[in-house]
């Protein structure tokens, strides 16, 4: 039997440094097998739910090695929330009652499974009714999400599956959502169809520009990303990508952040933040839908 | 000139959330066949509530790499469509537009109609 391998792990937010947490942990149990995994929490004060996207698609990737993780030491309110959204019923733990109905659970989902997809956001924001968030934004936000379930399914080539967690903050006025694959990666996605050989962060910032894409078949693409970035800066939210060993974010300010990562994730991350109170239309009536054909 | 024929995109993916680009591909072919026959097609999006550039890049946008545009001009058509969806298909068929502009690309496409290998 292999030595059992213990790691602590600080607290998590949706940041770069968040970011670096869990790449490292990635890397520290990329080669390990049939290894009792314990993950020590007792300095994880505080780890953003929507993490659990990008955290459960690693620990699902060394689970396929039959890796057994084992979580011990969790702070009672980490401990409370990570049970709320379903994400350490996988580990043995029971779920609790979201009495508050602020957690968006934690899933995952073949890339086959778009209408059961589908029938989750529906579950989570049809039935909840989540306050302050005008009918329009709403749309707008389940397109962005749908927008980027669709990305995954087309891009990733993942056999392991798509990873979403979310969480809403009603004292801040903020909606966060992530969504995990364990695909190709946008920088090997690039070089592969493109011949593009872009460091990890310019590769996402590539996939993030115009109306680049790697699509070569007959259904064109290239609009998801980009819609997705628009209706965000609109909404003074901020998106985070993650892929491979490049970090993009686009602050609420607009301004971007690229940076190298110190160790690769196994696929793609992308984490939005959405302002709930905006009250913006989107109508988007100043532009042309005359002449449309 | 013949009335066009109405194709109830709600109808043909059995549900308001029109997100998921295998759905568009049953609009698409149903458009396809459409024009193939040399009908004019009126897409109706009554009871649709979301729409992604996933969804109408295969059902819309993939029809510019078949069919000449000012044929798709001249038959097809809209009906019960937000001024905000009408946006972003708006979009989606100037995106498809300009991807077609590559003659590899085009044939991809008119391979894949023909019922070839395509991705």
């Amino acid at each position: 039997m292999p030595p059992r391998v213990e790691i602590g792990l600080p607290s998590i937010y949706s940041n770069y440094q968040g970011f670096i947490t869990l790449v490292g942990l990635a890397e520290r149990i990329s080669a390990l097998q049939y290894s009792p995994i314990v993950l020590d929490l007792s300095t994880t004060y505080w780890l953003d739910a929507n993490m659990c996207a990008p955290l459960g698609a690693i620990l699902y990737h060394a689970s396929r090695r039959l890796n057994q993780v084992v979580f011990i030491n969790i702070p009672a309110p980490v401990q409370k929330i990570l049970q709320k959204n379903g994400f350490l019923s996988y580990y043995g733990h029971e779920k609790a009652l979201d009495e508050w109905g602020t957690t968006i659970q934690y899933n995952r989902f073949e890339r086959k499974d778009d209408r059961y997809f589908g029938a989750y956001i529906e579950r989570h924001f049809k039935t909840k009714a989540i306050p302050k968030m005008s009918p329009a934004l709403c749309k707008k936000f389940w397109e962005s999400i749908f927008e980027l379930f669709s990305n995954a399914v087309i891009h990733s080539e993942t056999e392991m599956g798509i990873f979403t967690c979310g969480q809403y903050f009603p004292r801040r006025d903020r909606i966060n959502f992530a969504i995990a694959d364990l695909g190709i990666g946008i920088r090997s996605n690039l070089l592969k169809k493109r011949r593009l050989d872009l460091s990890a962060e310019e590769a996402i910032n590539w996939a993030m520009e115009g109306r680049n894409t790697t699509k070569t078949g007959s259904i064109p693409g290239g609009l998801g990303l980009k819609l997705l970035r628009e209706f965000i800066k609109l909404n003074q939210g901020s998106i985070q990508v993650v892929s491979d060993t490049g970090y993009w974010g686009q602050r609420v300010d607009g301004t971007l952040d690229k940076r190298l990562l110190p160790h690769s994730f196994p696929g793609t991350v992308v984490n939005i933040e959405i302002n709930t109170a905006d009250t913006d239309s989107y109508t988007l009536s100043s532009e042309s839908s005359h002449d449309i054909f | 000139m013949s009335e066009p024929i109405t194709l109830r995109v709600y109808e043909v993916v059995g549900s308001s959330l029109c997100v998921a680009s295998g759905d568009g591909q049953k609009v698409f072919e149903q458009i396809q066949q459409a024009l193939k026959d040399g009908k004019k097609v009126r897409l109706s999006f009554q009871n649709v509530e979301s729409l992604t550039s996933a969804f109408l890049n295969a059902a819309v946008g993939q029809l510019y790499g078949i069919f000449p545009h000012e044929l798709l001009k001249e038959s097809l058509s809209l009906q019960d469509m937000e001024q905000n969806d009408q946006v972003l298909l708006k979009r989606v068929i100037d995106t498809a537009k300009q991807y077609f502009q590559d003659p590899n690309v085009i044939d991809a496409a008119r391979r894949a109609a023909l019922g070839d290998e395509d991705e």
